[in-house]
């Protein structure tokens, strides 16, 4: 896929991020639409803090980001504990999406419909049709991912920020998950970053993979071998 | 870590006798009312309290009863009915307005400077007990239950409003965080993300606010702000003790079973209870016997 001359979705501008002190430096970086990134690297070393920065909820120590999507709906943000609400319904979740992703203003009267329709396609989706009412709470593992990776699919982002939403996840579960995720990039040209700790499903999935390292962000040209 | 722990021990041994210190001085040192005490309230009891008068719990006299049971004609029966409408209502109004207030004194859901002045708010209706409050309302509106019911309110706003912004300031940052990136607009987040999320900690608030407001209804009617403090105030000012005990009972029983309701109403919300929900009955039964009725309820 070419993706070179499309408008950039995200640039990043010597961008540095960090709490106090700064974790990973300088990144420089554009993601046009269609384009899937992954980022690797060891824990603790920034990368959460990198995807928090560019959704808005960290200032940047240095540089600057420039968002090129709606600000309501057009990101979507998969949490590395995934962010779900705990008590309410796996619907009343994935609901928060499709909210999120379909405008009142332009149609009021079929607003309603288009979110039901949006939340029942994503929960069928995922599998997750006899789990539509139960508290997320009573869900395992494998399914509360599901429910946020149904919440994301309702609304529908230009920019997915995925922070390890595929970890401890069996090979099943993962098919469905990446099957679903990367067929809604596809047909709708969005965009998404991925932070995956097992390098060699990162650069299977993705078309550029990143690593954390030293407080630089590099390409992996191939697997295996760095870019300088 | 060693150092730490005995810092605690000693911290705590020196609280322990600062407040016999600051007894001692309170009381002036004279401790024997303590002792002589007890002969006097043996007296006290044996002649003034026992048995309660049981009367108040049949039809009272005037107006006749038209209720086919005497009981809900009797004193008690109304004086404790109106206490528990007056602090159902408050309750009610009074969550209504927390709710409302509590998510703009969160620290994590406004700036400081929204969160700042609706904390001063809420630290004021609190700061005044519901009775103090009960006196400045009659003074406005008058006696009986109105001044009673708005205290009570004003009291709940800033007390349950203080647990709710506790309650949700303690929440996870990862649901805010995932829907603040997809850019849900702040009353968004708040009736949809926050109250949510929150909602098992605000139900136990409500029921123990709920219990809370029976309990000081009751002192209420000191004041003349309505319900069964009304007959307690009474009978105290006449020293009819017997009359004043069968109220205190009364309440005693109604505060006893409200509790109960509410650890009932609680245990749907509890997460253990997803695994196991306790009967009706079992909240009546002694602990060994609860447990014992409940595996043979899983068992089946
Ligand atoms: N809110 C915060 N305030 C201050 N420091 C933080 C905060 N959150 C994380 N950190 C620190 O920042 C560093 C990087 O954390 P981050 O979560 O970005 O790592 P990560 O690369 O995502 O690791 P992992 O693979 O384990 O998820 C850690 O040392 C962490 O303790
Ligand atoms: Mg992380």
């Amino acid at each position: 896929m070419n993706h070179a001359n499309s408008k950039p979705l995200v640039t990043l501008n010597d961008l540095t991020v960090g709490y106090d002190e700064p974790l990973v430096s300088k990144i420089n970086m554009e993601i046009r639409p269609g384009e899937i990134i992954s980022i690797v690297g060891s824990s603790g070393i920034g990368k959460t803090t990198l995807l928090r920065t560019i959704a808005g909820l960290v200032k940047p120590l240095e540089g600057s980001i420039n968002l090129n999507i709606q600000p309501r709906g057009g990101l979507g943000y998969i949490p590395q504990k995934l962010g779900l609400i705990r008590h309410a319904s796996v619907a009343h979740n994935v609901g928060l999406g499709a909210r999120a992703g379909t405008s009142f203003k332009e149609d009021p009267l079929t607003w309603w419909k288009r979110r039901n329709q949006r939340v029942n396609d994503a929960i069928e989706l995922m599998g997750l049709s006899d789990k539509a009412d139960e508290p997320t709470r009573r869900l395992s593992g494998g399914q509360q991912k599901r429910v946020a990776t149904a919440r994301t699919l309702a609304q529908q982002p230009q920019l997915l920020l995925a922070d390890e939403f595929l970890s401890e996840l069996d090979e099943d579960n993962i098919d469905v998950v990446v099957r679903a995720v990367i067929n809604y990039l596809e047909e709708s040209n969005a965009a998404m970053i991925l932070i995956e700790h097992n390098i060699e499903r990162a650069v299977e999935i993705s078309h550029r993979t990143f690593s954390v390292r030293e407080g630089k962000l590099t390409e992996l040209s191939d697997f295996g071998s760095e870019q300088e | 870590m060693i150092r730490r722990k005995t810092t605690f021990s000693l911290i705590g041994i020196g609280t322990v006798i600062a407040a016999l210190v600051v007894f001692d001085s309170l009381i002036g040192g004279d401790w024997s009312p303590l002792f002589g005490g007890k002969e006097n309230f043996v007296e006290f009891w044996q002649e003034d309290l026992w048995p309660p008068d049981w009367s108040l719990l049949e039809a009272r006299k005037y107006p006749a009863c038209e209720a086919s049971i005497g009981f809900f004609c009797s004193k008690a029966y109304i004086g404790m009915l109106e206490t528990i409408k007056m602090a159902f209502v408050a309750t009610v109004l009074g969550f209504i307005g927390a709710i409302l207030l509590s998510p703009l004194a969160a620290r994590n859901l406004v700036p400081k400077a929204i969160s700042f002045p609706v904390r001063i708010f809420m630290a004021a209706t609190r700061s005044l007990p519901s009775l103090i409050w009960a006196v400045i309302f009659i003074a406005i509106v008058g006696l009986g239950p109105l001044a009673g019911v708005l205290a009570m309110t004003f009291y709940t706003i800033g007390y349950l409003g203080k647990l709710q912004y506790e309650e949700m300031e303690g929440m996870r940052s990862d649901p805010l965080e995932a829907s603040r990136a997809m850019g849900l607009s702040r009353s968004e987040i708040t009736f949809l993300v926050v109250i949510p999320e929150a909602s098992n900690g605000l139900l136990s608030q409500l029921l123990f606010m709920f219990e809370y407001n029976v309990r000081h209804g009751t002192v209420l009617g000191l004041v003349g702000a309505g319900g069964i403090g009304y007959y307690l105030n009474f009978y105290i000012g006449l020293f009819m003790y017997r009359q004043v005990m069968t109220f205190i009972i009364v309440i005693f029983v109604v505060v006893v079973l409200l509790d109960l309701l509410s650890m009932f109403i609680r245990s749907f919300v509890n997460e253990e209870s997803d695994v196991k929900r306790p009967s009706w009955k079992t909240i009546f039964l002694p602990p060994e016997a609860a447990v014992k009725e409940h595996l043979e309820k899983t068992d089946e």
